[in-house]
């Protein structure tokens, strides 16, 4: 805060250029230090900072997936959807499978990234109309298997067992799946190439990387990324799922992306900068919603909010073709 | 100009062909299961169906003729209906105006973000239509307002010669969009630029500024069928028009309109909206399930975006 306000000779060169990749960083200093001086004594509870990390493990459950696919420019929306249909896949096989049930998950969230990767690149259908209509999908048939009840889940307690009071355990299993994630994007060569499809496909064509075979592997990635994490999330969303599409639940982690300073025509991004962002939307968001005495408000304001980071995040895109 | 405009008219692509067969077949399988299906209420239950649906779908379609899309038309048409339900007893009349003087300004921005600021358009609408909706809760508190104004409703169901009034403001409106689209610069201007917009700007056109009026236009049109929605329901909530979004691009993209910009056009997009509006009737009028057209509605949706993608010329899509 006070390195920031003192101009610029006094921030090593280092701390510019992470506040410039990161620009979620400073703005998540501002929220925390505003909202603890404004409500110090609602802000700063055990209860909101408990209530925070749980929220911020369902976002970054939600985020961590399509913010791979954010970086080749595309999006992936299905990750609710994979969550919904999944959940009610898994109410139907636990008699028969038992606890392996929850499997189902991942292998529904890979072959979904396989079908919505292969459609997106042989058919060159734009990935965000085809995983909206995916979702779709997948909540009508989430409707359809449930038979008209929300069906509950039990047997899979033990993922969300207390283990340090008012720390979320999901929380737990959420480190190791982020700390994949940096590591495939920053550490491997598919970062490297899904950079370099993202910022100029053509120009990755040209320079020998197989760009639809990579495209395809996002789209997988993302939705294994889901499918593991939504056997955490249905546990911690408290193993049931609903059987109508909340519109909120789909734009959150959306939102989350772009407040880490992703803007979703590619080339940039990835979940290092969406663990910020999301941590920063969370702050921002118990923050708001402890300080207003209108909750009808809220969703005015997040959209707003939102806007406004896109604006500020494609500032500079001159040029670009945008569609 | 005209033989290309016939060319495009009758060049008949799979997506049409495939809208006209299906729309065919569907009528028939609906008339065959259940005779109601044409009978003379059949009818006006069809109507009542496609009627306002037709109306938001054209101005969806001159933005996916842009080669953009508009994810909060279905919230510009809530915010339009919830206007109209809200004022309409202090303000009778006069509350038409104000709704859609504030859906075309909520269009305006949708386009301003687009155009000006740079902003992907899926990503701008879909912020604008948390905003929009955020505004339409927040005026109207979640509740249920009824409309009592006789006038007002007048304007939707009278009767005339068997049908409601509603499907007239609607054929109407449609007649505009395909004058608009076909036999103005303007509309050859939005073709120009769906199809090239570099190459638009540089035989020039203002491409910042036909791109705003597209999205104002869009905005306009939503509310336009908000406005009509409600005087033909008489009340709502937030809650209506829910799920519209899928059937509603669906039915753009199945009446030929591709994604990538530059054809179809309104003159196409009945078709796909009686193909799905048609299909949702029939399916309730038979009890099938909400649940089970959502699906449908997104496979149709998945199905032709496939068929109408045009892969010979694009050859990046996000």
């Amino acid at each position: 805060m006070n390195g920031a306000q003192n101009g610029k000779q006094a921030i090593p060169p280092a701390w510019t250029r992470i506040f410039k990749t990161h620009p979620s960083i400073p703005l998540l200093i501002v929220l925390i230090a505003g909202f603890s001086i404004i409500f110090p004594k609602r802000f700063l509870t055990p209860m909101n900072l408990s209530s925070i990390l749980g929220q911020f493990v369902t976002i970054i459950l939600f985020a961590l997936g399509p913010s791979m696919v954010a970086t080749i420019g595309s999006l992936d929306l299905s990750y609710v959807g994979i969550w919904m249909l999944g959940g009610m896949l898994v109410w139907h096989l636990t008699p028969s499978l038992g606890i392996f049930a929850i499997l189902i998950y991942p292998l529904l969230g890979f072959l979904t990234g396989l079908m919505v990767g292969t459609i997106q690149v042989k058919a060159k259908v734009p990935s965000f109309i085809l995983t909206l209509s995916l979702l779709a999908a997948y909540s009508g048939l989430t409707s359809i298997l449930s038979g008209g009840y929300p069906r509950m889940v039990r047997g899979y307690e033990f993922l969300t067992g207390e283990l340090i009071p008012r720390v979320p355990t999901a929380l737990f299993w959420t480190i190791p799946l982020i700390v994949i994630a940096i590591y495939l994007m920053r550490g491997t060569k598919i970062g490297t190439y899904l950079y370099a499809i993202g910022s100029n496909e053509e120009g990755a064509r040209l320079a020998g990387i197989n760009v639809n075979r990579y495209k395809i592997l996002t789209f997988v990635m993302s939705g294994l990324f889901t499918g593991i994490g939504s056997i955490i999330q249905f546990q911690h969303l408290g193993g049931s799922v609903p059987l109508s599409l909340n519109m909120n639940t789909m734009t959150m982690p959306l939102v989350a992306i772009v407040f880490g300073g992703t803007l979703l025509t590619g080339g940039s991004g990835g979940p290092d900068r969406t663990i910020l962002g999301t941590l920063a939307f969370v702050v921002l968001y118990r923050g708001l919603y402890i300080s207003l005495i209108n909750p009808e408000i809220l969703q005015l304001i997040v959209g707003l909010l939102l806007v406004l980071s896109i604006v500020v995040a494609s500032r500079g895109l001159r040029g670009v073709s945008i569609t | 100009m005209a033989t290309s405009t016939l060319s495009r008219w009758f060049h008949g692509n799979v997506g049409m062909v495939t809208s006209v067969i299906a729309a065919i077949a569907i009528i028939a399988i609906f008339q065959i299961i259940n005779p109601f299906f044409l009978s003379p209420q059949g009818r006006v239950t069809l109507v009542y169906a496609m009627s306002y649906f037709l109306i938001v779908a054209c101005g969806l379609t001159f933005v996916i003729m842009i080669g953009s899309f508009d994810f909060s038309v279905v919230s510009m048409l809530k915010l339009g209906a919830i206007i109209c339900a809200l004022y309409i007893d202090d303000l009778g009349l006069m509350v038409i105006p104000l709704a859609l003087l504030a859906c075309t300004a909520m269009g305006f921005i949708n386009g301003l973000l687009f155009a000006k600021f740079k902003v992907p358009s899926f990503l701008a609408t879909l912020g604008m239509s948390m905003v929009i909706e955020g505004i339409a809760l927040y005026l109207s508190r979640g509740f249920l307002h009824i409309i009592s104004n006789r006038a007002f409703r007048s304007i939707a169901v009278t009767f005339i010669a068997g049908l409601p009034s509603i499907f007239y403001w609607a054929l109407a409106i449609w007649g505009v969009c395909i004058f608009i689209a076909l036999a103005t610069p303007f509309g050859r201007q939005i073709y120009a630029i769906g199809g090239n917009p570099t190459a638009a700007s540089l035989c020039g056109i203002n491409v910042v500024k036909k791109r705003i009026y597209v999205f104002m236009l869009s905005g306009f049109l939503s509310g336009l069928a908000g406005i009509l929605y409600m005087a033909q329901f008489g009340g709502g909530s937030i809650e209506m028009g829910a799920d519209m979004s899928i059937p509603l691009f669906a039915s753009v993209i199945a009446g030929g309109t591709s994604l990538a910009g530059g054809t179809g056009g309104p003159q196409r997009t009945i078709l796909g909206v009686i193909l799905i509006t048609w299909t949702q009737a029939g399916m309730s009028m038979n009890a099938i399930g909400h649940d089970i057209q959502l699906v449908v509605f997104a496979l149709i949706a998945i199905g032709m975006s496939i068929l109408t993608a045009n892969r010979k010329t694009m050859s990046i899509v996000k």
